[in-house]
């Protein structure tokens, strides 16, 4: 039975998320920094007076940190933890995939990016990442004490 | 007159029984479930808040049987109960509440005594109603309790010529299952999840929360779900933001219409937002009601008398600060009555009057309220409290010694300090005060202990009056706003030109800042959240500090601006950032961005992390103070880097300078022939971690002290003065190198340790203690 | 028509004010017999008054006893609302001025059959 997934690209490459999750999107919003959070920890934001935690994908994934400029879009998921805003560079279409065109990630693939993404489906021209929610959203926070990456620069 | 009927009109019950069936029908046909629902939830909270009064009003009847008031009001109470369930269909509550209204009524009537076992078989029957109760919140059903045993007892206690010995004969006194109109309809339309009530005998507190407001349905009050109050609740912390964002525009704005309009916004607004707070407030006596009954069951459980006295009762908090200081408190009371009251024949003993006292006190101080736990118990032993913390390595053997009464005693807050094994039953259940402490500390609360050996103890919890919505002051660091609860809040310094280039002294690498006279650690707020690298300070530019105070320690926050002082409305972080220690939660500020709200006392302790130790409390300075404040002779030298040091005169044999060149070694210890002796040289900056001075002097400065026979040189960079003055000793920076530090002629001083620099000059190489001084 | 219910349990003030309501009549409400005086006074007479008769500050006895002195309250008929342990009372009720009574636990048949009685139940 095919399944909806809402798309959006990181680095050039294509993600998708299941759409049942996706509660809005929304544009590009200034996030309060919150310092000693993991490195993946963007910030907060605020969603109509309820307080979000915006994760910059890239860098949970592993990717290649975005251009200084760059406006990112939030994606704004329902997670056990309640809302959490994923910051991604572009918005794509909603698109049904086909479980059958679904592969799991080759062996070659490792770190952040094994355990945030479940598998790959094979579009037509493209590959799709299907992240996994769940765990894109198991965060290790850094215990105090400890410097994170950007503590440590 | 006689109401106790005995002799109930059968005919009466024959007619009733033979409507009821046609008529059960029709009601259940013509009254909708939620009105239903209604009565059913109303009928829970009033006879829960009935058996409460029944349990206080029982305790009291103890005390003074021959009250008539009092039984009439308890009777009344288990009448109304027997009579709202027999309208309910509620069989298991009549047959319960009938024993034990024939009980009580015969009482009433003079023909029987309230005796001990009376009081607790109807205290049991209480509780048992509250657990049918329970499981009618819980299920919907009565549930399948067995309650014969009670019956059984309140029954035979009916009987004048009753021992307690004999097995009571089973009851045959009981009314007939009552089929009364609502059993049916009454019962929600599913299936009655299957029972899970716990048996009879077991006296359980079905702790149900009860919605009572102290609202009645009639006359001027009325009774408001709590969920509707925090969605209203919640409801004004936005529009205290949106309030707070309209203040910020319109202060930009020089429309007079539009600033008056936004002006009157805010101050209904304020006004809205106390008057709902105020909706909230109950007062704490709400949950010192089920304290009466608590302590006797405490008491009587270990063998001992107490006395309740409770003083402010109606001082008001919030009710989820109520909520949240429940089980502390009924632990705090469960530990005076187990460990702190004495049994009546040790206080007798001891000139005391055998029934313990345990006063409880709530009063309002400073916008906090204040409550005040005190028994005339024995006190804590320190001594076993030494002991303990000693088998349960929290202290070193050699600290113990060295801790003042107070830091003694802090120990019983310390996790792993009260452990299962330990635990009585009644103090029991495997929570320690360290539990308590980090209950109180989470609601923003502090606690405090203070004893007397042989006159009691007393607990003082202080806790703020709401949490939802905050005065707090809003400062800036590293380019992001932070609000700073305004409860920690002690004072602003700030210091320009020339005061702040040599505000911040250091010791030990430790930033410090006098505060007239008091040394205050320093913590920069943006390093401490691990912001980019602090740009040196240009000369002359200001320092702001914040003066923080936690349940234990006083600090100065150093950040870049302060902005603000401003209600905000607190708010959680999510699950993600639930770990971040420094971070009580996050609020939306005027212009709709998120700052986030520091935890004072996350960050305290954070700071201790990387920093320096700072575990001593103020009061300890305070309480140190008065002891060290002797009129003193100190040799005062500069050890280079701004470092300064005193040494007691006394100790000093001689001063003395050397030239450089007569310096030699002897192993790795320098050493210099004096007085036809070999003596040893010890490097004072060196033992202390300072960097070595480049560049040694041609001529060595050196105080020479002798211990026993053999005499030391001290080398210093220069010796400055002698004084003699009352110097207040901080005993926080005390080491084994120094007895601490203190404000001599206003540089922040290293009281030297001589004994201390001599044992540690003979027993180490001077690179290793270099290692080692660094934990100095 | 009008009824009054005095009675110091809010579970039975509820249950009586649905049942009567549903039987078209608009109630007014008291805790005890002080405050069904005060009622009274303020919302003028009654058509019924159902009375507990076990209630602080004053009981049904008592408040039967009170409202009978004022001729105001004549034509109100009082039904005494107790349990089968209270059937001595009734008759003392009766004395002082009662109408009837109705025993709990009672069905709304019960009640009904007793408002035909009163003729209190002319749109049933």
């Amino acid at each position: 039975m095919a399944h909806q997934m809402c798309t959006f690209v990181l680095d050039r490459l294509l993600f998708a998320v299941e759409v049942e999750r996706v509660q809005e999107v929304i544009r590009y919003q200034d996030a309060t920094p919150v310092l000693t959070a993991p490195d993946s920890i963007a910030g907060l934001i605020n969603l109509r007076g309820q307080i979000v935690t915006a994760i910059d994908l890239r860098r949970r994934i592993g990717l290649r940190e975005r251009e200084q400029d760059a406006r990112p879009m939030n994606i704004v998921v329902r997670a056990a933890e309640g809302a959490v805003s994923l910051l991604v560079d572009e918005i794509g279409e909603v698109v049904e995939v086909d479980p059958e065109s679904f592969e799991p990630l080759p062996e070659t693939i490792t770190g952040s990016m094994r355990t945030t993404t479940s598998g790959v489906y094979k579009l037509e021209h493209a590959l799709l990442h299907a992240l996994d929610l769940a765990a894109t959203l198991q965060i290790s926070a850094a215990p105090d004490g400890h410097l994170s990456k950007r503590e440590a620069d | 007159m006689n109401e106790c009927g005995e002799s109930a009109d059968s005919r009466i019950r024959t007619k009733q029984g033979a409507l009821q069936s046609r008529l059960d029908r029709r009601f259940s046909a013509e009254t909708a479930m939620e009105e239903l629902d209604e009565i059913f939830s109303e009928f829970l909270i009033e006879a829960n808040e009935v058996l409460d009064q029944f349990d206080r009003d029982m305790v009291e009847l103890e005390k003074d049987p021959s009250s008539r008031t009092l039984l009439d009001g308890i009777f009344r109470g288990i009448h109304t109960i027997k009579g709202t369930s027999g309208v309910l269909g509620l069989d298991k509550l009549v047959s319960i509440s009938h024993v034990g209204e024939t009980l009580l009524c015969r009482m009433r009537d003079g023909e029987m005594r309230l005796t001990p076992e009376s009081t607790t078989a109807l205290l049991a029957m209480s509780d048992s109603l509250r657990q049918v109760l329970g499981a009618i919140a819980a299920s919907g059903s009565e549930g399948d309790g067995d309650f014969s045993a009670l019956i059984r007892l309140l029954t035979s206690l009916l009987d004048p010529q009753h021992t307690s010995s004999e097995p009571a004969a089973p009851s045959t006194d009981l009314p007939a299952a009552n089929q009364s109109m609502a059993a049916a309809a009454l019962t929600p339309a599913q299936d009655p999840p299957p029972e899970t009530a716990p048996p009879a005998s077991v006296k359980t507190e079905t702790a149900r929360e009860q919605k009572d407001l102290g609202g009645d349905a009639l006359g001027n009050t009325i009774r408001v779900d709590v969920t509707l109050l925090d969605k209203l609740m919640n409801l004004v912390g936005e529009l205290v933001l949106a309030r707070n964002q309209i203040m910020q525009l319109t202060s930009v704005q020089t429309e007079p219409a539009l600033t008056g309009a936004a002006q009157r916004l805010s101050h209904i607004t304020s006004e809205l937002q106390s008057s709902v707070m105020k909706t909230r407030m109950q007062p704490i006596g709400t949950i010192w009601h089920k304290l009466p009954r608590l302590l006797r069951d405490l008491a009587r459980g270990c063998g001992k008398e107490v006395e309740l006295i409770t003083e402010g009762a109606e001082t008001e908090l919030d009710r989820t600060i109520l909520e949240a200081i429940k089980d502390p408190l009924t632990h705090v009371i469960r530990n005076a009555v187990d460990h702190g009251i004495e049994t009546p024949e040790q206080r007798s003993r001891n000139g005391k009057n055998p029934a313990g006292q345990l006063t409880l006190r709530a009063y309002h101080e400073g916008g906090k309220v204040n409550i005040e736990i005190r028994d005339d118990g024995a006190g804590v032993n320190l001594d076993a409290v030494k002991r303990k913390a000693l088998e349960r390595r929290l202290i070193e053997p050699g600290e113990a010694d060295r801790m003042s009464e107070r830091e003694l005693l802090s120990l019983i807050f310390q996790p792993g300090f009260s452990t299962a094994q330990q635990v009585t039953n009644i103090s029991g259940r495997g929570v320690g005060m360290d539990v308590v402490k980090t209950n109180i500390t989470k609601i923003g609360g502090t606690i405090d202990l203070q004893s007397t050996p042989g006159q009691g103890t007393t607990l003082t919890i202080k806790i703020p009056l709401t949490l939802a919505i905050i005065p707090a002051l809003i400062v800036t660091s590293a380019s992001n706003r932070f609000a700073i609860p305004q409860v920690s809040l002690v004072e602003l310094v700030r210091l320009e030109g020339e005061a702040a280039a040599h505000a911040i002294e250091y010791i030990h690498n430790t930033p410090v800042y006098r505060l007239r006279g008091t040394l205050l650690p320093i913590v920069y707020l943006d390093q401490e959240l691990g912001a980019a690298a602090r740009q040196t300070k240009e000369d002359g530019q200001a320092i702001t500090i914040v003066v923080l105070q936690t349940e234990s320690n006083v600090f100065g926050l150093v950040v870049d601006e302060v902005n603000d002082s401003e209600e905000i409305v607190v708010k959680p972080l999510g699950n993600l950032l639930r770990g971040l220690s420094c971070y009580a939660g996050a609020t939306i500020m005027g212009d709709g961005r998120v700052a986030l709200i520091l935890d004072v006392m996350g960050l305290a302790q954070k700071a201790r992390v990387v920093g320096e130790q700072r575990t001593r409390t103020t009061e300890t300075v305070v309480e140190k103070t008065q002891m060290d404040m002797e009129l003193e002779s100190w040799l005062l030298a500069d050890l280079g880097g701004a470092r300064r040091v005193a040494i007691p005169l006394d100790r000093v044999h001689r001063l003395e300078e050397f030239p450089a060149s007569a310096m030699e070694w002897s192993g790795n210890q320098s050493v210099i022939q004096y007085r036809g002796e070999i003596m040893p040289m010890i490097s004072v900056a060196q033992l202390l971690g300072m960097a070595r001075i480049s560049e040694p002097a041609a001529t060595m400065q050196a105080t020479v002290v002798s211990r026993g026979d053999r005499r030391y040189a001290l080398l210093v960079d220069r010796i400055v003065d002698i004084v003699e003055q009352q110097i207040v000793v901080d005993p926080s920076r005390k080491t084994a190198l120094c007895a601490g530090s203190a404000v001599i002629e206003e540089h922040v001083t290293d009281v030297l340790d001589v004994e201390g620099i001599i044992d540690a000059s003979l027993f180490h190489t001077a690179e290793l203690l270099t290692a080692q001084a660094g934990s100095c | 028509m009008k009824a009054l219910v005095v009675d110091d349990s809010n579970t039975m003030r509820a249950v009586l004010r649905r049942i009567l309501q549903m039987r078209g009549f608009e109630t007014v409400e008291a805790k005890h017999g002080v405050e069904a005086l005060h009622v009274l006074a303020q919302t003028g007479t009654a058509d019924l008054a159902l009375v507990d008769w076990n209630m602080p500050e004053m009981n049904g006895l008592q408040f039967v006893t009170e409202v009978r002195k004022n001729p105001t309250h004549a034509q109100m008929r009082i039904m005494m609302v107790t349990t089968e342990t209270g059937l001595h009372e009734v008759q003392s009720a009766i004395d002082a001025g009662a109408t009837d009574y109705l025993m709990k636990p009672f069905t709304t048949g019960q009640v009904d059959d007793k408002l035909a009685l009163l003729g209190l139940d002319s749109h049933a």
